[in-house]
């Protein structure tokens, strides 16, 4: 039956080339389209936590949804214990967030001044990385501070910079720093409105020693992060809390699985044309043949052997088309995720989007290239099953009279 | 003549049902989901497009010069109300307010957010932009010491109506100045800069807590139903030489380039549709006239000429693909009704949406141009479909095929 499957393929080139070449587009452009979304979809995410969040914080259970000095981490040594002990973490650091008005000799802003440690922030975020002049780990009264900021409050690294807010026992703060940094991470809100400053200082002057708003940390594997909180969680105190980046970034999550489900959408749009011409052509193919099916019919082949012998042209031009389309398909995807398409301008445009980078890459995983080549597979066999009940509407005997 | 033609024409496209209703259904299905998919995106562009235009700039919107680079209430249009009216008087314009605008910080006894004090005249802002339609909850009433508070802002802040804010800024002699307000209402534009940083009071308050002349504004805003928006801004750079005057895609071009980019993906979309479409007519039509050549051998031996077999067989094609046509624009316009008046709800991702400035509903818009387009490209695939085939009966011997086929 296989063999005569593969007779009829080279015999009726027509129907084959066409659904070749439909399977084979198909497939490569499912595979590239889903690498493409994937890709600016990860990268997007990746900037995202990469720059600052980290793939997981910590907090005291209220602080998310109540905020303010109340629900600070008050024992900070006792979970870095904890994360020391930890396997998979890349880096991890506490911060401690205060909002108050930064005024320069003209200008007055208002921004988030957290306290971070600077080495540990250089291994765990891009802080460093997007140090763009004057100094990174500076000490004492020492501002480094958003470029836009920087531009806002018209203060240049030398220059003078006054900050009011509160301290943690709610007393007034009013200091007066220098800029001595200044960094650009491309993320609008992050670049006008925050100033970091080092630990040691920011406690002395709005005594925190040993608080934190949250403790921010990475896992070596992403995909592993999910595992880490799991164990974190059971060994932290129980007024502590760990979130994970997906709860972290949730709208940015959420506004990604939209963007899928349109990408998805009209995927499907191209899908069921293309489903619809291969069963056409496989239809007509199939009428143009009715003779022969009643002539197979009356030597004593069964309806499941016609079955069969369509199940098997259609998967034989499936597979030869999959056979070039998955591979080629997955070499686009993994060459674009090591060569990113540059569009000029684009982070610029969408900032507030929440896009950083004007690369776009794929992004290349096995599984997706598989599943994606799979259902081009079903959906070929699918198209068979209406000619396969045409054939099976005629009796032998109405088939060989069929004109 | 003519009419016969057509007559048989039509038997033939749909003497062969099964083929005739696959087709047709491929179009019909294909062309009823691209349809509806363009009318929902233009809709979910044309809504942001229309409650940035409300909540914001208008039209038209103008600034004192170095306002739009600085930020910086010392960059203000003095002399707003003169302005205002003169403006009123142009034709084409519709209508025209003024703002003031202050950036500074927002706190609760609890939280913190950098925001936005924006001066507005709640009565002008109606006749605006339907002020209203943007209520998410509350009142749009300021009473003594009442604000109106950005979604995304109150999110943050975790407040609600009647919660306490304290706003911080500073004034326009340099002062730190701090008023205590009372959320009235939450306020929700779809706008991402407002939902998320705007304050809402009269503009008088405003005024006062930026120690700046009443009549002054930091924008003037133009909604204009003007065909001819750049000969207007034209127009009134040359009223007011000092202002900077922008269109709201100068404003938005963030918007005006994701209308550039929608518009290059629909294409994309329309045309690779239209080819496979074009690949199915033609499959069908070729099978079908290979079916009949022994006829049309016959026909062109007794003397029928050949432009009657062309009409006829593009006839053809045309009676299939204006069936798929039918049945598409139904489909189409059904999903479109539906979606315009019911919208497609996607609350269950409405954090994502909201916090990126988009309403959880999407509705569609309804356009002749989408029906027209798709009418003409299925016209076009579905004649062009049949030239492979009228070009292999042009070649054909009548006398061989009547031989071949005996």
């Amino acid at each position: 039956m296989f063999r005569l499957a593969l007779k009829n393929t080279l015999y009726y080139r027509g129907r084959s080339i066409t659904t070749f070449l439909l399977t084979f587009i198909s497939a490569y452009f499912f595979i590239v389209y889903v690498a493409f979304t994937d890709g600016s979809h990860s990268s997007m995410l990746k900037n995202a936590l990469e720059v600052y969040t980290g793939s997981l914080q910590i907090y005291q259970k209220e602080y998310r949804d109540e905020g303010g000095y109340d629900y600070l981490i008050e024992d900070t040594e006792k979970v870095f214990e904890l994360l020391n002990h930890t396997e998979g973490l890349k880096a991890y650091s506490s911060r401690l967030e205060t909002y108050g008005i930064a005024s320069s000799k003209e200008r007055s802003a208002a921004i988030m001044l957290t306290g971070v440690d600077f080495a540990k922030e250089a291994q765990l975020s891009e802080l460093k990385k997007a140090f763009t002049e004057g100094v990174y780990d500076s000490k004492g009264a020492c501002l480094y501070l958003g470029s836009d900021l920087a531009k806002k409050l018209q203060v240049k690294i030398g220059n003078e910079v006054s900050f009011v807010g509160s301290a943690i026992d709610y007393s007034f703060v009013a200091e007066l720093f220098k800029a001595c940094g200044i960094f650009k991470t491309g993320m609008y809100d992050f670049d006008t409105q925050s100033a970091f400053m080092n630990r040691e200082y920011f406690d002395q002057i709005f005594y925190s020693q040993n608080s934190s708003s949250y403790i921010a940390a990475m896992a070596n594997k992403m995909q592993e992060n999910d595992q880490i909180a799991g164990q974190i969680t059971q060994a932290l105190p129980k007024d502590l809390k760990v979130y994970t980046w997906e709860e972290l970034m949730k709208p940015m999550v959420e506004l990604m699985e939209i963007d899928s489900i349109f990408g998805y959408i009209s995927m499907g749009l191209f899908f069921l044309v293309i489903f619809f011409v291969i069963m056409i052509y496989g239809f007509i193919n199939v009428s143009a043949r009715i003779k022969e099916f009643g002539i197979l019919k009356s030597i004593g082949l069964s309806d499941r052997n016609i079955d069969a012998l369509l199940l098997y042209e259609i998967v034989i031009l499936t597979l030869a088309a999959l056979a070039v389309a998955t591979p080629l398909g997955a070499y686009t995807a993994y060459y674009f995720e090591a060569h990113p398409i540059v569009i000029e301008g684009m982070s610029d445009m969408y900032k507030e989007y929440g896009v950083v980078s004007d690369e776009v890459p794929t992004l290349f995983v096995p599984f997706t290239v598989a599943w994606n080549t799979a259902l081009v597979f079903v959906l070929n066999l699918l198209s068979v099953l209406y000619p396969m009940f045409y054939v099976r509407s005629y009796t032998p005997t109405e088939a060989m009279r069929h004109v | 003549m003519f009419k016969t033609i057509l007559e048989v024409a039509y038997k033939n496209a749909f003497l062969r049902k099964s083929r005739a209703i696959l087709l047709i259904l491929m179009i019909g299905l294909s062309m009823g989901i691209m349809v509806g998919l363009e009318g929902l995106y233009n809709g979910m562009y044309v809504h942001m497009i229309d409650k940035s235009m409300r909540s914001d700039s208008g039209e038209i919107a103008l600034y004192a010069k170095q306002y739009r680079l600085e930020n910086d209430i010392k960059y203000r249009i003095e002399n707003s109300e003169i302005k205002v009216e003169r403006l009123a008087k142009l034709s084409g314009v519709d209508f025209v307010l003024r703002r003031l605008q202050v950036e500074g910080l927002a706190q609760t006894a609890t939280k913190s957010n950098p925001a936005k004090v924006i001066g507005i005249d709640l009565k002008d802002e109606e006749k605006f932009g339907k002020f209203s339609d943007f209520l998410k909850s509350g009142e749009l009433n300021f009473g003594k010491n009442g604000i109106f508070v950005g979604s995304e802002l109150a999110k943050n802040l975790k407040i609600k109506i009647g919660s306490k804010v304290i706003f911080t800024t500073q004034d326009s002699n340099l002062e730190i100045a701090s008023v205590a307000l009372r959320v009235k209402a939450i306020i929700q534009t779809s706008n991402i800069g407002l939902d998320e940083r705007g304050i809402y009071l009269p503009r008088e308050r405003a005024a006062a807590l930026m120690a700046v002349d009443p009549n002054s504004a930091t924008q003037i805003a133009i909604r204009s139903d003007s065909e001819e928006i750049a000969l207007l801004q034209e127009q009134i750079k040359g009223l007011f030489p000092n202002l900077e005057v922008y269109t709201f895609m100068e404003l938005y071009p963030q918007l005006k380039q994701m209308q550039s980019m929608m518009d290059i993906f629909n294409a994309i979309t329309f045309t690779i549709v239209m080819i496979v479409v074009f690949i199915g007519i033609l499959g069908v039509m070729y099978v079908s006239i290979l079916d009949r050549i022994r006829e049309f051998g016959i026909l062109l031996s007794i003397g029928y000429a050949y432009r009657y077999i062309r009409i006829q067989i593009i006839s053809e094609a045309f009676f299939l693909g204006f069936a798929g046509y039918l049945l598409g624009s139904l489909i189409g316009f059904l999903l479109l009704s539906y979606m315009k008046i019911y919208g497609l709800d996607l609350s269950m991702f409405a954090e994502g949406m909201e916090s990126f400035g988009m309403s959880s509903t999407l509705y569609a818009t309804i356009e002749s141009t989408y029906f027209i387009s798709t009418f003409f490209a299925i016209v076009i695939a579905s004649v062009l479909s049949v030239i492979p085939p009228l070009r292999k009966i042009k070649k054909l011997n009548p006398v061989e095929v009547i031989r071949d086929a005996g």
